[in-house]
Order: structure tokens, then C-alpha cells, then sequence
């Protein structure tokens, strides 16, 4: 399926003219066009092949703080133009006479390279990757009872308008390939998962890649079935760095968000140039690294990507911005302002989330620590942001006794407060390591990825069954 | 074209293209939402969707694509390409698309005051949430935002075998979150109602109820780990539910990854336990005519006095079991065929009141929060949740608990429940009472 349309230059001022015809003095227009293309094997089958067009338009009205959102995906531009009418009667302040900057294209800062298209890329070969993922975890043990293999690809081509005169056109170009592994033995179902994805194209599954995911994916699940319950209570804890980072994602990342911290809503309103973490911890959000999974030009307000160092040396130095928060702190744009579609109006959101590497040397850091927890995997996570408690939940780890790697436990949430298990992070390895997700906020999910070295936090909660 | 039109002319079109059987899924609709916070107004959002789903059937091989662009020309590629995609997918005897229903059960889910009710009254449905939060307790400082919000739809699903249903809902709800501080100590609370009729909104309830949280937990410490019964208010409890939802689809039976599986007939939670999904409930947030592909909506017992009476089914995976669906193909959007899912699935209410369920319990957890339950592994049933909620003692609430953990096994929970309240309540699509559990592990110091 083809493009079928996005904004002319002239329509575009049209559009914001109507919207700032009855006040407000600020508006945008997203227009967005995502083609999208799935396919999934279950059962041994292929189960799905499926394909999608969709777009639409959102505009919005922003007066001092308050925001008019009105989005439509009827894409005529008499339609357009009345929803514009729409947002500019529901703005809240009704002085005129806010004119229309002449629009003028903005070149992006940060190009990302695509080495094949999946437009170009025939569905056999998507289909191809699939089963070869799908034959690989079936291959490894008569114990694998289910195995899921998906593969996406996503190709979002956005137009944001603003009144200021920016415009600005991008194709962010998204695959993923996921692996789900149900293992059994008697009574006994255990799960494996590992997934990839990227702002690249389809040769982010090149080579054995399917093989070798869905291995992963089914040794992790073969691995659980013969775990012992997860402890339970406070220990010392080392992640490793194939552990992503959601970790940090939940301690400190949403914490940062400016919407937030504006509302004195977040543990870390008013820490500004404060200590907030230990001196070994440097957390860096950066929208701008080669294909990740939270990557991207130009965010979805037509801000140029960048990379905010967040907590630099374990002082607080940037909260992450969009464009309403900035324009209340008077802070520069930092490239977060981002949305799920056009469904949805901006909020400050991550991108890529990390905690820089140190220089220990990561098997040292497990050689030191006598008795706690090795998180080899995490999964999904969640914090409330006011009182700073955060979870996060681990389905791969291993009791680590006298510096040694021992059995395997079955995985388990761990839970902490997001300063104190910052300021508790006793040792930084030379590593690092990400993984990807899709982070929910507001009811929006966008893809971001997150990643650390590996750490040892001297003490967190451990949410397990067994002693 | 009028929705049935083109929902008609796509299925006339995928046959001229080849397909066997076809299936229109349109789905229109138009929202509203505003957020004020500290008595002003924060935004204000409003909308208009569209979209259509096309589900072909090529031999036994299923195809699907889905377009928001409702003209001819889009449309007829959009069918091509769902013929293009059965092409690649594999023959299945069992793929099916059901016939025209007999009979479409009568439910009346739209308000036409939702529609009427001006922007200004909206706006001060939202203000009265806060307003009620804030009057609550003087210990609660501030609200992330109030909210009130609304949507109408209308459906239509057209098929090649003579379902041709069209039907149009509403539903309109408010939230809220807030913040309560003392002696240098914060903390926060959350309120939300969703029903179908604007005249059953109570802002003054989901203000009070936030705060009502929030205040209770002030002052939290910690306890350290220990095994012990725990108490669910319905929020809590329904967060739960929706854990051992998945486990109830047939096709998660069928494809091994559900826990209830192979255990029909067998006793999986305690004698006092009886789960029902009813799509037909009234004033239900998800009851509908019929099902994401037009089979009528219907009441299932799934598990009664403890024992596992049946799963929930849609046309495909019935015709896989050589049964009739329970009207459970679910479809929330036009993006995607139709799966599996609950409608409104609920517990079925006891008879204690909350001093009863608390009776006798030396040492327990009354949980008021959850965090991290879709951390929860729906397929193994092992869940490990941050929690926060107020300790019990002698039969008492005595004071708050926070920044602990509670893990277990799903079917160990509702094997251990040991009492139910006469407290029943919905959040969206899940209902229960408040529940008394057996002990359980909570990890804390």
C-alpha cells in the first residue's frame, strides 16, 4: 500500500491560521500516515499475516498551560479545517491576533540509516524469519510446549506544522521480532521471552538472528522449569547489563519527566543541582543513538533529537522536556515532547534511558558481593513517581553465594524507592546493555529502550516465595 | 457511503476478488475529555475515529488488513491485501466465520445525554471530582489532574453468511489522582468510575474515594517478611481477576499456555468462589448485542462453587473443540481479528461485611494499592506485585504498610479465599467483592 497523502505547505498555514482564529497563542499540526505489516506463528502455524493503513490529524491550541486537543482521521481538508475551528472555540484564552510564522522546513540533525525498506522486503522472507525462529525453539528440547514467533514493521511518516514557522517531515521506520517459549514438564509451565527491535529495517533480523532469539527465549523457559522460588526480602543485588534497564527507567527516568516535576507531583521536584545519586552514577536519555528502539529525528513536535545527560557524577543537572513544560520552566526543548499517534496530544517521555559505564570490571563486581541476587533479565516495570516506590519484575536470576554464580530462582519483583536505591549503587561495570519495551504513561505507549551497566545496588526488596 | 453501506460493499468487493467468505468490521467514533487541576482547566481533547477490518477466507487460509481511509479505492486495496496475506497464511479446517445469529438479545447501551450534556456541564463534572477530593480531608494538598471523559461508537459487522448487525453505545466516566501530605510525609490516592449512563456518574464518590486512599496511607513503614492472610477491597481484588482472565480463553487452553487447562470438571479455587462473564449485564461498561464478529452476547458460568464449568470461546476456537462460542471474540479496535477476552467478568458477592471479613485475623494485609501487575505471568500464574495497604491486627486496621512485596501463585490465591463481601463492584470490565484470602508471602525488611 502506498502513500496516499500529507500536507501541502500552503494547506498547512491555512489549518493553523483557523486554529488560532479565536484565540490561543500556539498551535500545532501532527499529520501522521503509519503503515503497518505483522506476522505471527503459533501452534507451528502461521497464524496471521496481517497489514494495515491508517492516518490522521491532530491539532492543537495551547493558551499559557492550558491545552485544546482536537484530532480527526477524516483527512479533507474542509474536515481538517473545522477541527482546527474546534480547538481554537475550546481554547481557554480568547485573546486574538497570535499570527502564523511563513513555515520553513527544518533539516534533520540526526539522520538513521535503513538498509532494506520492509516495504521492499517481500512477505516471504518475513514469513521466513518467523519459521526459522519458530523451528529453532521447537528443535532444542521436547519440554518446549508453545512457541510464538512475531515479526512487525512499522512505517510512521509524520508532518508537524507548529505557529512558530517550523516545519518538519520525517519516515521513522520501526521493526520488531519477539519470541515467547512455553515450557512444561508435568504440572510444571514456565515462560521464556526475548525480544528485539529497532528504528531500522528488516535487516535488523538478518543472518541466524531468529535462530539465536528464539534459542534464548527457550533456554530461559527450560532454565525456570528447573529453578528453585525466588527469595524473599531485602539483599544485595547485582544486574547485569543483558538485564536492560528497565531499572532505571522506573528509579529515576518517569521521576524526570518535567510534567511531572512541574506539578510537584515527582521525588525529584526542586533537586535541581542536588546530589540524588551516588557519585559513580551518570544517567543519560539520548534520542539520538544509531537505530535504537527509542530513537528518532525529530520528535513528535518537530523538536530535534538529543542526548540530555540526566544526573551527571550523581548530581541532578536536566529534567526532560516538551514544549509546554519548557515553555513554563523557560527551558531550552530537550526532544521528549512524543505521542503514541495522533490520537494523542504530546507529554515528556523517554527515549534511550541509561546509566553510563564505569570501569569495574563486571565479573569483579560479582566476585565482590558475598551473598544477593544476580538479575540476569528483567521484564516490565512500574513506579508511582510522588513517593518515588518503584517495581520491577525479573524473570531470569541466580542466587549469588561467596562471589559465585549458583542456582537459578524463578523470577520475582523487586522493589525499592527510586533516590535511595540510586544513592545505594555501590559498584559501575565497564558494560552495557539494552533492551527494548514499550513505555505506558497517560494511557499512550511509545517504543523507548533502556540500558545499564552492569551494577551492584547494596540493598533491595526481593518479592519471592522461598526462604 | 453510510457505515452498513460500506461495510456491504467490502464484503460484495473481497467475493469479486476471490474470497470465499468475507467480514466487514467498521467501528466509528467521536470522544471528549477534559482535565482541570487545581480548579482550572488543564485540557480539553475531542475526537473523531474511524476504521475498517477486513477478514477474508481463501480455501481455509484467513487473511486480514484494516484501512481508516473509508473511500472506495483505499477500500478495495485494503481487500486485496487481506486476500495477498491468505495467500501466506496456513490452511486451517477450523477457520470459520459464524452465520447469521437467530436471535440478537435487546440491550440499551446508549445515553443520549452524553451526547446532549453541553461542554460547560462536562467541565464541571471534572470540577466537582476535585472539588470533592479536596473537601474530603484537609490533608490533601493537590490533584495531578481530575477528569471527566466520554466516548459514543457505533459498530457494524457484516459478513458473507448473513450477519449484518449494527449497533451504537455509550459511556462516560471520571478519575482522578491526588496527593495527601503530613509531617513532611506523601502520598497518593486514585479514584475512577466508568458507567453508561452520564445520570450514574458520582463525581463526589471518586473524589472522596482518592482521598480517602491517599489520607489512610499516611505515616506507611515497612514490616518485614512474613506469611499472612490477605484482605482486597474490589479494586484491588478485580486487578487480580484480570490475571486469571487470559487462563479462561480456550485458545490459551488449546495452545498450552493456560494454567486451567485439561482441568474441566476439576475444583480450581474454593468452594465459595463462582466466576461469571455476561456480555448481556445490564448497565454492564462491556455488555454489546454481540460479539467482535456478530455472535450474540450471552451469560457463561465458568466457574461455579469452585469447580470449572467451561472456557470462553469465539468461533474459531469452538469449531477447534467441536462447541458453539460464548460470544467472547473480542475487538476493541478495527486494527486487529478478533481473539479472546472476558466481557464483564465478575465474582459473585458473599455475605460479610468488612468487620466480618477482618473478624479473627491476628496478623494480615489489607492491600490498597498494586504496582506492577502486568508483571504478572498470566501463563505460569506466578505474580510478585509491590503493594501498599494497611496492616491488620486482632480483627483490626492498624496501620499503613508500604514498599513491600506479595507474590504467590494465581490459583493458589482464589484456592485460599475464605471469605467474600457483600460489597460487589465493577472497574471497567471486572467486578468482584471484597475477598478475604489465606495466607500468603509478603516481602519486606
Amino acid at each position: 500500500m502506498e502513500v496516499v497523502f500529507l500536507f501541502t505547505v500552503g494547506e498547512l498555514q491555512e489549518i493553523l491560521a483557523v486554529a488560532l482564529q479565536e484565540g490561543g497563542d500556539f498551535a500545532d499540526v501532527f499529520t501522521e500516515e503509519k503503515v503497518s505489516n505483522s506476522v505471527v506463528c503459533e501452534d507451528d502455524l502461521i497464524e496471521r499475516v496481517n497489514s494495515g493503513l491508517e492516518a490522521g490529524v491532530g491539532i492543537r491550541v495551547l493558551s499559557g498551560q492550558s491545552t485544546a486537543y482536537v484530532y480527526t482521521n477524516d483527512l479533507n481538508l474542509s474536515a481538517v479545517k473545522k477541527a482546527a475551528h474546534v480547538a481554537s472555540k475550546a481554547a481557554s484564552d480568547k485573546v486574538k491576533g497570535t499570527t502564523v510564522v511563513d513555515l520553513c522546513r527544518q533539516k534533520p540533525r540526526t539522520v538513521f540509516e535503513i538498509l532494506r525498506q520492509p516495504e521492499d522486503v517481500p512477505i516471504d522472507e518475513k514469513v521466513e524469519a518467523v519459521i526459522k525462529g519458530n523451528r529453532s525453539a521447537r528443535a532444542l528440547d521436547e519440554r518446549i510446549a508453545q512457541v510464538m514467533v512475531s515479526y512487525g514493521d512499522v512505517v510512521q511518516r509524520i508532518q508537524v506544522a507548529n505557529s512558530m514557522g517550523d516545519l518538519v517531515e520525517d519516515e521513522r521506520v520501526r521493526t520488531r521480532f519477539v519470541v515467547h517459549v512455553v515450557a512444561q514438564e508435568g504440572s510444571l509451565i514456565q515462560t521464556g521471552y526475548e525480544a528485539i527491535g529497532g528504528l531500522t529495517g528488516f535487516e535488523l533480523v538478518r543472518g541466524d538472528e531468529p535462530e539465536r532469539l528464539a534459542e534464548i527465549a527457550a533456554r530461559q523457559a527450560l532454565l525456570m522449569l528447573g529453578a528453585k522460588p525466588a527469595p524473599s526480602g531485602r539483599m544485595p543485588v547485582v544486574m547485569a547489563a543483558e538485564a536492560g534497564g528497565t531499572m532505571v527507567h522506573e528509579a529515576c527516568g518517569h521521576g524526570l519527566e518535567a510534567d511531572l516535576v512541574q506539578k510537584d507531583l515527582s521525588v525529584y521536584t526542586g533537586k535541581l543541582k542536588e546530589r540524588v545519586a551516588a557519585e559513580i552514577v551518570t544517567i543519560i536519555d539520548d534520542g539520538t543513538l544509531p537505530n535504537k528502539y527509542g530513537s528518532f529525528s525529530f520528535d513528535d513536535e518537530g523538536t530535534p533529537s538529543g542526548r540530555n545527560v540526566l544526573i551527571k557524577d550523581g548530581i541532578l543537572t536536566s529534567y526532560m522536556y516538551d514544549r509546554l513544560s519548557a515553555r513554563q520552566d523557560g527551558h531550552p526543548l530537550t526532544g521528549n515532547g512524543r505521542r503514541q499517534s495522533f490520537a494523542h496530544r504530546p507529554i515528556p517521555r523517554m527515549t534511550n534511558t541509561y546509566i553510563a559505564p564505569g570501569n569495574t570490571d563486571p565479573g569483579e563486581i560479582i566476585a565482590q558481593t558475598k551473598k544477593g541476587l544476580l538479575v540476569k533479565k528483567m521484564g516490565g516495570g512500574q513506579v508511582n513517581p510522588t513517593t518515588g516506590d518503584f517495581v520491577f519484575d525479573v524473570s531470569e536470576a541466580y542466587l549469588i553465594e561467596n562471589g559465585r554464580i549458583t542456582i537459578p530462582v524463578r523470577g520475582a519483583t523487586l522493589t525499592g524507592n527510586g533516590p535511595e536505591a540510586l544513592r545505594e549503587i555501590e559498584l559501575v561495570g565497564s558494560d552495557l546493555g539494552f533492551a527494548i519495551g514499550t513505555c505506558g504513561k497517560e494511557g499512550q505507549g511509545v517504543p523507548v529502550s533502556d540500558a545499564q551497566p552492569t551494577i551492584l545496588i547494596k540493598q533491595l526488596i526481593v518479592g519471592g516465595t522461598g526462604q | 457511503m453510510k457505515n452498513e453501506e460500506i461495510a456491504h460493499w467490502a464484503v460484495a468487493q473481497s467475493q469479486k476478488q476471490g474470497a470465499e467468505l468475507a467480514e466487514a468490521f467498521l467501528l466509528r467514533d467521536k470522544s471528549f475529555s477534559v482535565r482541570v487541576r487545581q480548579g482550572k482547566v488543564e485540557s480539553i481533547e475531542q475526537a473523531e475515529e474511524r476504521g475498517l477490518g477486513i477478514r477474508v477466507l481463501v480455501g481455509e487460509r484467513m487473511g486480514f488488513a484494516y484501512t481508516s481511509f473509508l473511500a472506495k479505492g483505499p477500500v478495495e486495496k485494503t481487500v486485496s491485501q487481506a486476500i495477498a496475506n491468505a495467500a501466506k497464511t496456513a490452511a486451517d479446517k477450523n477457520n470459520a466465520l459464524p452465520a447469521s445469529p437467530a436471535r440478537i438479545p435487546e440491550l440499551v447501551l446508549y445515553d443520549p445525554k452524553i451526547v446532549a450534556t453541553p461542554v460547560e456541564e462536562k467541565i464541571r463534572v471534572a470540577k466537582a471530582v476535585e472539588e470533592a477530593a479536596f473537601a474530603a480531608d484537609p490533608r490533601v494538598i493537590k490533584t495531578e489532574h481530575a477528569s471527566y471523559g466520554d466516548t459514543v461508537y457505533e459498530v457494524s459487522i457484516v459478513n458473507s453468511r448473513g450477519v449484518d448487525v449494527n449497533y451504537r453505545g455509550s459511556f462516560c466516566g471520571g478519575s482522578v489522582w491526588v496527593v495527601a501530605r503530613e509531617n513532611g510525609d506523601t502520598q497518593t490516592g486514585s479514584g475512577m468510575d466508568y458507567v453508561l449512563d452520564f445520570a450514574d456518574l458520582k463525581p463526589e464518590v471518586i473524589g472522596q474515594e482518592a482521598s480517602q486512599e491517599a489520607v489512610a496511607m499516611l505515616g506507611a513503614k515497612k514490616v518485614s517478611s512474613q506469611r499472612v492472610p490477605l484482605v482486597m477491597p474490589p479494586r484491588v481484588a478485580t486487578q487480580f481477576l484480570g490475571v486469571l482472565a487470559p487462563a479462561l480463553s480456550a485458545e490459551a487452553v488449546q495452545k498450552g499456555r493456560s494454567l486451567l487447562a485439561g482441568k474441566l470438571g476439576e475444583m480450581v479455587a474454593s468452594p465459595r468462589v463462582t466466576l461469571i462473564d455476561d456480555g448481556t449485564l445490564p448497565r454492564g461498561i462491556n455488555s454489546s448485542p454481540v460479539d467482535g464478529e456478530g455472535v450474540p452476547s450471552g451469560r457463561t458460568v465458568l466457574i461455579e462453587g469452585g469447580q470449572l464449568q467451561t472456557y470462553l470461546y469465539n468461533t474459531y476456537t469452538a469449531s477447534k473443540d467441536g462447541t458453539d462460542s460464548t460470544g467472547n471474540a473480542s475487538r476493541p479496535s478495527y486494527r486487529g481479528t478478533p481473539e479472546i477476552g472476558p466481557s464483564n467478568l465478575y465474582l459473585e458477592a458473599g455475605d460479610c461485611n468488612q468487620g466480618e471479613l477482618l473478624k479473627d485475623i491476628a496478623q494480615g494485609f489489607y492491600l490498597l494499592e498494586v504496582l506492577g501487575m502486568h508483571t504478572a505471568n498470566p501463563i505460569s500464574g506466578d505474580f510478585s506485585v509491590g503493594a501498599a495497604g494497611i496492616w491488620i491486627e486482632k480483627g483490626e486496621l492498624a496501620y499503613p504498610v508500604r514498599g513491600v512485596a506479595v507474590a504467590g501463585n494465581i490459583l493458589d490465591l482464589f484456592r485460599g479465599v475464605e471469605a467474600l463481601g457483600n460489597d460487589l463492584r465493577f472497574y471497567l470490565g471486572y467486578g468482584s467483592p471484597s475477598i478475604r484470602f489465606g495466607p500468603m508471602a509478603v516481602s519486606g525488611e
